[in-house]
């Protein structure tokens, strides 16, 4: 049955500044009554349908504020199931078929074979030569014709070999600590 | 049956092994190899040309000197001198040597011992090289003496003049060759 009470939520919104009229004092002290039952694990098994969304929200709220704590028999309870799991006995394990069991000895050494086969004809059948990796200095690092270094040579110049020997000297010296000192100082 | 199945899967795992650890071949070169060490310039190669750069300017101050002998004997020791294997330089660094030393034997009219020098070289040098083309240059100056020399002898040498003339026109037109094919190689390359 309907009471005046029971349109709260959809009735008109009263004034914040106004008293409370006694038909809201009123529901708000069984409201309060109901919600301390429900607290209490005593819910009333029939309410209307407003004061069942108000106490749903009432108990989400207080979820939320960290305040609702399970009572010490059913924590005990919630932990002793979760550490029964890990150390209960394996469920036994259903036996295979008896033409798997006979069969599965096969099937490994077949699966070996094949593995072995597979790297034989791999290996016969690998390139012959492989290019080997080869690091490469940079040029002047290199012992090289001093040709690009000397040019050509001048027929009036034909016997400065003395010149062209400190050209040569020089440039290779260049070269040589370069690649010394890239070593840390290795020769 | 079963053991039958055993000692053939045996054997292919035996083989497996194999296959996966033999060498293929102990000659073949491995995959992963550092530059050879003859490949870049080392200590071995500097001391040798610093040796070659020493008795260049010994020779040199004996020229100063008109002891042309001592001067040879300087250059000759360049021709002796030991490079590392494979060292590019050393086939340069002979040649000039030997140019060099041809050009001292001219100066004093030794032709044919000047012309043996200049053989030997050619003779001995591994690849082309602007060096080589200053052999054959110092290669025609030696024929260009050899027919000055015959035409001063008289007219039983005006042949023997031309034909070396001839020999050195072809000493140059070889120099100039070399000289040209390797400027546009270096040219390229830039």
């Amino acid at each position: 049955m309907a009471t005046p009470d029971d349109d709260v939520l959809s009735g008109p919104i009263p004034d914040p500044g106004a008293d409370p009229t006694p038909a809201e004092l009123a529901h708000a002290r069984r409201f309060a009554e109901l919600v301390d039952k429900t607290l209490a694990g005593r819910t009333p098994p029939a309410m209307s349908a407003d004061d069942r969304a108000l106490i749903e929200v009432a108990t989400v709220i207080r979820a939320t504020h960290g305040n609702a704590a399970l009572a010490p028999s059913r924590q005990r309870q919630a932990i002793d199931e979760a550490l029964r799991a890990p150390i209960a006995p394996a469920p036994a394990r259903a036996e295979p078929p008896r033409g798997m069991r006979r069969s599965a000895p096969w099937l490994v050494t077949a699966a070996s074979g094949l593995v072995a086969a597979a790297a034989i004809v791999l290996w016969l059948r690998a390139p012959a030569s492989v290019q080997p990796y080869r690091a490469v200095p940079p040029p002047e690092w290199t012992s090289r014709p001093a040709d690009s270094l000397v040019g050509p040579i001048a027929r009036d110049h034909a016997g400065d070999a003395g010149a062209r020997i400190d050209a040569l000297f020089a440039d290779r010296l260049d070269g040589f600590r370069a690649r010394r000192l890239a070593r840390g100082g290795t020769p | 049956m079963k053991d039958v199945i055993a000692v053939l899967w045996l054997g292919l795992a035996a083989a497996t092994v194999w296959a996966c650890s033999a060498e293929r071949d102990p000659s073949a070169p491995s995959a992963t190899r550092i530059a050879d060490p003859t490949d870049v310039i080392d200590q071995d190669l500097m001391i040798a040309l610093g040796q070659a750069k020493n008795f260049h300017h010994k020779a040199k101050v004996f020229m100063t000197d008109g002891n042309l002998a001592a001067a040879q004997a300087a250059v000759r020791q360049i021709l002796s001198l030991r490079f590392p294997r494979g060292a590019a330089e050393a086939d340069d660094v002979r040649n000039d040597a030997r140019a060099l030393l041809a050009k001292l034997l001219i100066s004093q009219d030794k032709l044919d011992e000047a012309m043996h020098t200049v053989d030997e070289g050619l003779a001995q040098s591994q690849r082309a090289s602007f060096f080589v083309a200053n052999l054959y240059t110092v290669q025609g100056e030696i024929h260009e003496a050899r027919a000055a020399a015959l035409d001063a002898s008289g007219e039983s040498g005006k042949a023997a003049a031309i034909d070396e003339r001839h020999a050195a026109i072809a000493a140059y037109d070889r120099s100039i060759q070399i000289n040209a094919k390797l400027s546009s190689a270096i040219a390229e390359d830039r």
